[in-house]
């Protein structure tokens, strides 16, 4: 018994580590890169690598496989916006405004879906997530619709955002770290390889199920609104199904169940798609074949490669 | 009588759809899994049938057989390459089960649109008609040619279906392979063999929809991504896996639709389905025919 444990504790910390390492070498990316342009790209990456994180601690912690976090970080985007348009709340209360409406329709959510799971889930967080994209899409008066909404910036500067973006990447993966050490992370890995079995055990299902929903929509949200006062524009193409695709195909490449896997599966993706956009915009071709093979045949992904 | 040109013309639609989500249910009666490439099917159908027409001269009515030979040859391919794990013998793969069979397919979904984008390019094109009428009043009923027709073949199709699944001996193996695999296989049916010939059936009716929507639509490489949302709904709404189930809520939500895009919002349709979706998976899993005591 306590040797798995052990086993375990070693993974993550090693996990941990890696991960600290990839975040330590993006730190130092500015000090090369100095076109605006490369580093917004590396923002967007960082943008997809906490909705990565986010989605990877519901679908690769706690077995819960949703395909809603691109609606989450719209919708957390769109708190951030619609504050300031009808309320002109500044970004200091529209951020965490942001973070505490995600968690909180991320916990109702949760809540709803508890009793589902596998293709059931799946389709249930897809008609959320639809259903939330027609509704901000089409609400002219309240949202502007498809025109967007446009967004107070919080600093002129790239390299400033480049930082904030990869402060917060430090920070979640810090606290899920630690999460994944406590008994939160025990339960959730319990839930995910047993539900019965957990519940059996005496662990509150129902409470860490949705706990894992609640976080996960508030990392996502926390993405989102971060990523709309970067662009200084959002829109609902932000909770477009295509980006929640792009969500699951980086953490599938980067190996689902690890925290360092959705950062690095999130960094290569989006920086090869831009690369390879610029050779003749064949990137969604390229990723879904290799989402396809990596599912079929290397299931650990590119993290698992290295065990 | 507005109410009557929406009704019939909503029943239309729902056959259409009717089209789509058999292929679903079949797909999730046996294997438990979504396919999320259903909507590529159709969009495969109607693109053979629209650049068969166009490109190559062929005439409409030998288009069509063609749609329905690529999207069976579609269904097939996909089964062999990207489905066996999900049932041969891959024992450790049965916690993630679920979870594999939605990346693949959504991933393969991604994949076709893409393909199609870049290799026919993203422009919509307009498929020839079967049959050349103009729009005319049948009573206070709306209609044109086109949809007549691919109404009565998608009836043709769908009750050709139901005679097959119930009578054949192929059809009656499917039905046992739905009901259980293990035993089936027991009892000396090619399980890997139906599953096989199911996501041929699926693909093929799915390729006939969109080939036979093609005049009406102009298809554009995302095409698919609509109807297959509304075949989610509709094979929930009809208990996941039931055939018979999925044909009378396709046209049920056909109906519905035509309705509510009338009488309550035209741009909130697309959410009223999958609202419906939602509220029947909490309150009630099993279907609005289902059986009790399915596992959800």
């Amino acid at each position: 018994m306590s040797g798995a444990r052990n086993l375990w504790d070693n993974r993550l910390r090693a996990d941990f580590r890696a991960a600290l390492a990839v975040v330590a070498l993006l730190a130092f990316v500015p000090l090369f890169v100095s076109s605006p342009y490369w580093l917004g790209v590396l923002i967007v990456s960082i943008y997809f690598a906490l909705l990565s994180l986010g989605w990877n601690l519901l679908a690769g912690f706690t077995g819960q496989f949703s395909l809603a976090p691109a609606a989450f970080a719209m919708l957390g985007a769109y708190a951030t916006g619609l504050l300031n348009y009808h309320l002109k709340a500044p970004l200091a209360i529209g951020i965490p405004a942001a973070i505490a409406g995600t968690a909180l329709l991320g916990w109702l959510l949760g809540r709803i879906v508890l009793r589902l799971k596998g293709p059931y889930l799946a389709l249930t967080t897809l008609s959320f997530a639809e259903i939330a994209r027609v509704i901000i899409g089409n609400s002219y008066e309240f949202t502007r619709g498809d025109q967007g909404l446009n967004v107070p910036t919080l600093m002129q500067s790239r390299v400033g955002y480049y930082y904030l973006f990869l402060a917060v990447l430090l920070a979640t993966l810090v606290a899920l770290y630690f999460l994944m050490r406590a008994r939160a992370g025990r339960f959730w890995l319990a839930i995910r390889d047993d539900a019965t079995g957990a519940e059996s055990r005496g662990i509150d299902v129902v409470r860490y199920k949705t706990l894992a929903f609640a976080l996960s929509c508030a990392i996502c949200g926390l993405a989102g609104s971060l990523y709309g006062t970067f662009s200084q524009l959002v829109s609902p193409e932000l909770g477009l199904l295509l980006q929640t695709g792009l969500v699951i195909s980086m953490v599938v490449i980067g190996g689902i169940g690890t925290l360092t896997g959705p950062v690095i599966g999130a960094l290569l993706v989006y920086l090869s798609s831009e690369w390879l956009r610029s050779v003749g915009n064949i990137q969604l071709i390229v990723f879904s074949i290799v989402v396809i093979v990596f599912a079929r045949f290397m299931r650990t992904g590119l993290w698992g490669l290295t065990r | 009588m507005l109410a009557l040109d929406l009704f019939v013309n909503g029943l239309i639609f729902g056959l259409f759809y009717a089209l789509m989500a058999v292929g679903l249910a079949m797909i999730f009666g046996v294997l438990k899994v979504v396919n999320f490439a259903h909507g590529e099917f159709y969009m495969v159908g109607a693109y053979t049938y629209v650049l068969c027409a166009m490109k190559l001269g062929v005439p409409p009515w030998v288009a069509l057989p063609l749609a329905a030979v690529a999207g069976a040859a579609l269904g097939w391919v996909v089964e062999r390459l990207l489905m066996r794990p999900l049932y041969a013998g891959y024992s450790s793969w049965s916690i993630m089960k679920d979870e594999y069979a939605v990346v693949v397919t959504f991933g393969l979904s991604l994949l076709l649109v893409n393909l199609v984008d870049k290799i026919v390019g993203p422009y919509p094109y307009r498929g020839p008609s079967l049959i050349e009428t103009s729009r005319f009043a049948l009573g206070p009923v709306m209609l044109n040619g086109q949809k007549l027709i691919a109404a009565a073949i998608s009836i043709g199709l769908l009750a050709g279906l139901a005679i097959f699944i119930k009578r054949s001996l192929w059809g009656r193996q499917i039905q046992a392979v739905a009901q259980n695999r293990l035993g089936a296989s027991l009892a000396g049916i090619d399980a890997t063999r139906t599953t096989s010939l199911i996501f041929a059936i699926s693909g093929l009716l799915a390729a006939l929809a969109g080939a036979l929507l093609a005049p009406l639509i102009n298809p554009s490489p995302d095409v698919g991504a609509f109807p297959a949302i509304k075949s989610y709904v509709i094979v929930v709404l009809g208990g996941m896996g039931s055939i018979w189930g999925a044909m009378i809520a396709a046209l049920l939500l056909g109906v519905l639709e035509s309705f509510f895009a009338v009488y309550v919002s035209y741009d909130y349709r697309d959410a009223f389905g999958l609202l419906i979706l939602i509220l029947v998976l909490i309150f009630r899993p099993q279907g609005l025919i289902g059986e009790k005591g399915r596992e959800v």
